[in-house]
């Protein structure tokens, strides 16, 4: 996603631990930040993995940690298909698969969902119906497709093969199997004829090749067969276990497995037989096909080719054509519920219901980590927020080597005070280094308290600044910029570097996002709170009923101030 | 093509808007009689730019707090003809446009309700915006239902029959076909659209926590997030 500048994004810690169920504390990572002295580069492949903007971000109460998406166990609450917003059973998704079965179906060309239309012309809804793409407009017609019924175009569906072919459900694939085994099967008695030309039969009564369906339905019928003839007396179990049994399955990979394994053969002295024909699920490889496709290519162009893409989402691996394609039936959805990965609390929990979008649980960041905001100092459009207009601050032209200051603005989401400690590098990582100041590093940030509790405390107007002085602020090193009741702001300087001084070190011109201007920045936040609030209980055994307890947090988080054009 | 909001300055007298109230709690629901002006919408808090191009006003709804900027096309002439054919009189004024609260569509955006062709004639289906939705600039929207706490980026185009779901982010320059159904929650973008992420859960959670937003007055700091309560938003708007 493209993020307009400024943004912050905050790294979760499991950057750099190895295994993500170490509960470190806050003071642990400060020193050993302190100690290996290393800063954290947002440009490094690693932290693609670890930033995230807070509103992603959660937070387990009981490791007083940050969770992000990789630090989290997420539970399957229910299933249902995004189109049509009807939830499905578990054990119709485990049947049936993941997609939707009633008539929610996506352009195989163009990914929109396509709509159910009537080809009767007299206006009234009659037979026939197509399925038709209202964005690219191709429509089941041109893979010669109508339906009968306007609903249950699934169902409908998996009975029509391209072309307007019947598909043959499992059962009768089933009898025709056996009807031409038995035909086979006389055929080879009578004649003893090589097993050419019983193939040639198959293929004359087949007219072309089997299509992907016959050939799985065989080959699992075949396997099936296989087992069930090598393990004829299983007391365990029955025969449609048995086929996926871990018995079965060693013995499918014995199969594979060299002649070096012999204490299984004396096991099991006779092995099973690989399929032998195309009753089976053989396919033997014609080279007849792929001359048809490329005659067909060089005849028609690649326009009647798929693009990867659409190559992909099609079920059969083997489509080549369009005429080839079907329509996809969508994809279901979960509901999740998400856990903290090392001490399994729960984080989120939706509320079941598809329709509904409330949580029961929701431990967020945003309510207990303070949010850090950057924006220009010169720009101050005091209230034209919702009009981002041109004259506002350019944050995708910051000029190299011109200081310029900016803002950073921290609130506090706390019910307590907190102490802030920020630190930063000097110069910024990348091989465009720009130069950080923060004027004033270490300050104070109010609490949460009610909204009013700031109107009535103090005579001054309220709502419109709170700030501590009546003049303007200045800019001035040791001093907070502005303050109000539970946020602080502080001015930062930073020299933009020149981008052109990348290409005098020898490599040539800057790659992607490199001109961007990130600047990482580590927070430490030190408040007390009454250990008696903590509703878990958690420190206890230290703070005793109305006792304070000191915490303290520590991360680090990218702020990206612009692009620097130079 | 569209011109940019003026600057606060020279907006004086650009929305068409009502008094502070009093008690934010109290919503009034307007929907105009087709002779009466524009100023009354006034009792609602709605805010209504006076470069706005507002057809049958008599079909619109506007559910409080609700900001038309300029250049913005309402077709509210544009309603179903079944259903008045058969109810006649002032009382069964058809809707065509309904928008609930706090929802702010940004300059140059155009709201047309659906159409589809019955019997060889068009009928327009009523267009339903839920409460504190925000529509980018230059937006066209022909969708059947947009719920609540939807963000709609800069230029997108939103085809008939459209359903846009609670929570779900529209990223910009996005073409959504006709008679998508967005799921709760998501985030889609592209031509045509396609869901690209979730939003998280975080979504339209202010950042301030429980207590109230971001800081009061923070000097100019954003205290509306998409997807939240566009309250303050609305509130900034003059």
């Amino acid at each position: 996603m493209a993020q307009t500048f400024p943004y912050t994004y905050y790294a979760c810690d499991c950057y750099d631990s190895n295994n993500t169920s170490s509960t470190k504390r806050a003071s642990q990572l400060l020193q050993e930040a302190e100690e290996d002295e290393r800063t954290f580069d947002p440009r490094s492949p690693r932290a693609n993995y670890s930033l995230y903007p807070l509103e992603h971000l959660l937070y387990c109460e009981d490791c007083q940690q940050i969770r992000c998406p990789r630090c989290i166990i997420e539970e399957t609450l229910n299933w249902y298909c995004p189109s049509c917003l009807f939830e499905v059973p578990s054990s119709v998704v485990k049947s049936d698969g993941n997609r939707c079965t009633r008539s929610c179906f996506s352009c195989p060309l163009c990914t929109s969902p396509m709509q159910t239309f009537s080809l009767d012309m007299t206006g009234e809804s009659a037979p026939p119906f197509i399925l038709e793409c209202q964005y690219c407009r191709w429509s089941t017609l041109e893979i010669g497709i109508e339906f009968e019924k306007g609903q249950g175009i699934a169902a409908q569906l998996a009975r029509i093969g391209n072309g307007g072919k019947h598909i043959p459900t499992n059962k009768e694939r089933d009898k025709e199997r056996e009807r031409r085994k038995e035909i086979e099967g006389r055929k080879s008695r009578d004649l003893l004829s090589p097993s050419t030309e019983s193939t040639n039969t198959d293929a004359d009564r087949a007219d072309g090749p089997p299509s992907h369906d016959d050939l799985f339905s065989n080959l699992t019928a075949f396997y099936k067969s296989q087992v069930d003839a090598q393990t004829p007396s299983n007391p365990f179990s029955s025969h449609d276990i048995n086929f996926s049994s871990p018995s079965a399955y060693s013995r499918i990979m014995n199969l594979y497995s060299t002649t070096g394994s012999k204490k299984n053969k004396r096991n099991k002295p006779s092995a099973m037989r690989e399929v032998a024909s195309s009753l089976e699920g053989l396919t033997i490889h014609d080279p007849a096909n792929d001359a048809a496709a490329i005659e067909r290519i060089k005849k028609e162009g690649w326009g009647v080719t798929l693009s990867p893409a659409q190559k992909h989402a099609q079920i059969n691996p083997n489509v080549r054509f369009v005429d080839e394609l079907r329509p996809l039936a969508t994809l279901l959805c979960t509901k999740r519920s998400k856990r903290c990965r090392s001490c399994r609390q729960i984080l989120t929990k939706p509320e079941s219901k598809i329709t509904s979008t409330r949580y029961k649980i929701k431990l967020l960041a945003l309510n207990h980590i303070p949010r850090l905001s950057i924006r220009a100092l010169n720009a101050m459009p005091p209230a034209a927020v919702a009009s981002r207009t041109a004259d506002a601050f350019d944050y995708n032209a910051l000029k190299p080597g011109m200081p310029s200051h900016f803002l950073l603005h921290i609130s506090n989401p706390l019910f307590d005070p907190i102490k802030v400690t920020l630190a930063t590098p000097s110069t910024t990582p990348g091989r465009v280094q720009s130069r950080v100041t923060i004027l004033c590093p270490q300050f104070d940030v109010g609490a949460n308290t009610d909204i009013w509790d700031d109107a009535l405390s103090s005579s001054l107007s309220p709502i419109k600044r709170g700030s501590i002085t009546d003049q303007a602020p200045q800019i001035e090193a040791g001093k907070i910029w502005d303050r109000g009741r539970n946020w602080t702001s502080v001015a930062v300087e930073i020299v933009p570097g020149f981008t052109n001084a990348v290409s005098s070190d020898g490599r040539d011109e800057l790659e992607e996002d490199e001109d961007v201007l990130e600047i990482p920045i580590f927070v430490r936040i030190e408040y007390e709170t009454d250990a008696g609030a903590d509703e878990r209980g958690l420190g206890d055994s230290r703070g005793s009923k109305g006792e304070k307890e000191r915490r303290e947090e520590a991360f680090w988080t990218v702020v990206g101030v612009g692009r620097i054009k130079g | 093509m569209s011109r940019p909001v003026a600057k606060k300055a020279a907006a004086k007298g650009e929305y068409i808007e009502t008094l502070q109230l009093l008690f934010p709690s109290i919503t009034l629901v307007a929907t105009l009689p087709s002779s009466a002006p524009l100023t009354s919408y006034k009792d609602s808090g709605n805010k209504v730019s006076r470069r706005s191009a507002i057809t049958g006003t008599a079909n619109i709804t506007l559910g409080g707090r609700t900001v038309i900027m300029a250049d913005v096309v309402l077709r509210g002439d544009l309603h179903s003809t079944r259903p008045t054919a058969s109810s006649s009189g002032k009382e069964g004024t058809p809707t065509s446009i309904s928008i609930g609260k706090c929802t702010v569509v940004s300059t140059g955006t155009v709201l047309k309700p659906p159409c589809r062709m019955s019997r060889g004639a068009p009928n327009f289906y009523p267009m339903k915006i839920g409460d504190n939705v925000f529509i980018g600039p230059n937006c066209v929207i022909s969708a059947i239902a947009i719920s609540s706490h939807v963000h709609i980026g800069a230029n997108v185009t939103i085809h008939p029959f459209a359903v846009i779901k609670e929570n779900v982010k529209v990223l910009p320059n996005t073409v959504v076909p006709s008679a998508m159904v967005i799921a709760p929650g998501s985030v889609v973008g592209g031509r045509p659209a396609r869901i690209v992420g979730e939003v998280g859960e975080g979504w339209g959670v202010s950042g301030g926590g429980a207590g109230g937003g971001l800081g009061v007055g923070g000097g100019g700091e954003e205290k509306w997030v998409e997807g939240g309560d566009l309250r303050e938003l609305v509130r900034s708007i003059r």
